[in-house]
């Protein structure tokens, strides 16, 4: 049976979702050895869902840096005879994901939707086309966050690296939270997004984002309103901003282009609210609405709060 | 500063896209600079114009597309200098083996700074960049939306999950290039005029064995159901006949 190494990541809560995800994926391709770097990271990284778990918890290693964590994951590798590396498709994940297949000379495939024994598929074209592969090498793959159930926690045998943590001249001086309490677009299971139909940033400001916190939702936007200073590129969604993957997707004041259909069709239910019937985005809407969102939208957000 | 900046050729984003046995038909592609590499470009020429050096572009790609058009555009923003490794079987699904050939390139370049964009918007593996850095035995930074230099130390803002992550670096180092880096400049005519006599470079290249995953099969994801308008008299019917499709096909409230 072959071994696959999963590297788990933390965050404030514990272990974060996603590694919980590809953990069940993990369990279906071989012997599953945890591996989770970080400092004050042990507690929540016993209960990544792996019969044994490596720990690398150090000083130095309090915040990402891809020479140190690609090593260690390589050293982890060898130690075990390793043939798999998994991990999700996080901002962390999928900037150490090449550099450790690089290090290992090993295949790399990001953003896996699917993952099994099986095979693998990606989306290329940003969602608009599926490859399918079925590696037969030694390889590195992230996987997309909500692709696969949440498995369960539990604790195995805990070790901890003793291995070598190389020099880096990257330095973390600091990390800047923005918008602290809101909901991360890619994480979130729900999207609301608003368009050029708002007309104005005041006007997202007014009707998006309180939305989207009734819902418990992540705000995100069209590129048109991005270009346009509304909102910074972290809430685009589409070709050229964050693919996202939520249980719903609502569109509001968005007409539907292709490249933002590209970010956003992946999800599970669509629903848009646009004045104009002939708006591509209805095409792809399991609950479209026509009409004006000036006023619809406080009529939805009312009666979500009275729910 | 010198400066390399990678620029990947990717199909146009209205290309359509149709599969035959298996495979996307690609012979109609129009190709365009990834849009992520543009701001590259932006950043690399903006750094030059305060401090000084050299911008050059570097570019994989087929034997048989023009691509002078693009690239000269970028030079007209103000690169100095473009080589492009031309490959007969050039392929944008091969991260490994094409961050082996390009990091070869670079590495003659002997540059302080090698820039590129997040990712490309054909295959999103966000690869070829680590995979260079750590084939140049240099460290990177990826998905980077604000980029300073002050010396010879660069302070960069990593986007990450609910926030960024402020990184100081001396060189030599590799950086991945998000959107909001740099607003990318419309040439004037005489800049335009000028690239049309800088530098450019076709190079064969040949293959080079990679690790990289080979596709076996290509589909279109299937059809998503959609079409369904919600009729009312009034927005509270709509928004009613929503809410109760939420909650109960849904099931997300
Ligand atoms: C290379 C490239 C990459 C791109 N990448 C992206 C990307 O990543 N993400 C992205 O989103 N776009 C992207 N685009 C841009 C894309 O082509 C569209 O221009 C953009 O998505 C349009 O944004 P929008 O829907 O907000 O604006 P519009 O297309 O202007 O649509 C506004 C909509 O609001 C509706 N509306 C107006 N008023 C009201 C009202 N009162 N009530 C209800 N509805 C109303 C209108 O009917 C219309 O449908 C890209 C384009 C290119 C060329």
């Amino acid at each position: 049976m072959s071994t696959v190494i999963l590297v788990g990541e933390t965050d404030g809560r514990g272990i974060k979702d996603v590694s919980q995800q590809v953990a069940g994926v993990a369990a279906g391709m071989g012997e599953v050895i945890g591996l989770v770097i970080g400092k004050n990271v042990s507690e929540s990284a016993m209960k990544l869902a792996a019969g044994k778990v490596v720990i690398a918890d150090d000083e130095r290693l309090e915040y990402y840096d891809p020479v140190k964590y690609a090593s260690i994951v390589s050293q982890v590798v060898q130690k075990n005879d390793a043939t798999k590396v998994l991990m999700g498709a996080t901002t962390m994940g999928k900037d150490l994901g090449p550099r450790v297949a690089a290090e290992l000379g090993w295949g790399y495939l990001g953003d896996c939707l699917e993952a099994s024994s099986e095979g693998f598929v990606r989306p290329d074209f940003a969602g608009k086309v599926l490859a399918k592969s079925k590696p037969e090498g030694p390889l590195v793959a992230s996987i997309r966050n909500n692709a696969y159930p949440i498995g369960e926690s539990w604790a195995g045998n805990v070790e901890n690296f003793s291995g070598d943590i190389p020099d880096s001249t990257l330095n973390t001086t600091s990390i800047e939270k923005i918008g602290a309490g809101t909901i991360e677009l890619t994480e979130a299971n729900i999207v609301v997004s608003g368009g050029r139909g708002l007309e104005s940033p005041e006007n997202y400001e007014a009707l998006i984002r309180p939305l989207a916190a009734t819902m418990r939702a992540a705000a995100g936007a069209s590129r048109a309103i991005v270009d346009a200073g509304w909102v910074p590129h972290s809430h685009q969604v589409g070709q050229t901003g964050k693919t996202v993957t939520p249980d719903l997707y609502l569109a509001i004041g968005i007409s539907g282009a292709i490249q933002h259909l590209g970010g956003m069709s992946g999800s599970k239910f669509i629903a848009a609210i646009n004045k104009d019937p002939e708006a591509p985005i209805f095409k792809v809407a399991d609950y479209g609405i026509v009409g004006n969102l000036f006023e619809i939208v406080p009529v939805l957000k009312t009666k979500l709060e009275n729910l | 500063m010198n400066i390399a900046v990678l620029i990947k050729m990717v199909p146009d984003t209205e290309s359509r896209l149709e599969i035959i046995d298996g495979k996307v038909k690609e012979d109609g592609f129009k190709y365009m600079v990834n849009p992520y590499d543009e701001f590259a470009v932006e950043q690399a020429v903006q750094f030059k114009e305060t401090v000084g050096g050299k911008v050059t572009l570097v570019s994989l790609f087929s034997d048989n597309a023009s691509i002078d058009t693009d690239l000269r555009k970028m030079m007209a923003i103000g690169a100095d200098e473009t080589i492009v490794l031309r490959q007969q079987e050039y392929s944008g699904n091969k991260p490994s083996s094409n961050a082996r050939i390009l990091s070869e390139t670079v590495k003659e370049l002997n540059a302080d700074l090698i820039m590129c964009g997040v990712q490309g918007i054909d295959y999103y593996q966000a690869a070829t960049g680590p995979m260079i850095a750590h084939f140049l035995g240099v460290p990177h930074v990826s998905g980077v939306t604000n980029l300073e230099l002050s010396g010879d130390k660069l302070t960069a803002s990593r986007q990450i999950e609910g926030g960024l992550q402020i990184i100081e670096t001396p060189t030599p180092v590799l950086i991945t290039c998000q959107k909001d880096m740099a607003k990318v400049r419309f040439p004037a005519l005489k800049d335009i005029m000028m690239s049309k006599r800088k530098p450019f470079d076709n190079r064969d290249v040949g293959s080079e064995s990679g690790e990289d995953v080979q596709t076996t099969e290509c589909s279109l994801p299937p059809a998503r159901g959609g079409g369904v308008i919600l009729e009312g008299e009034s927005p509270e019917e709509k928004v009613d006949k929503l809410i109760e499709k939420l909650k109960m096909e849904a099931k997300v409230l």
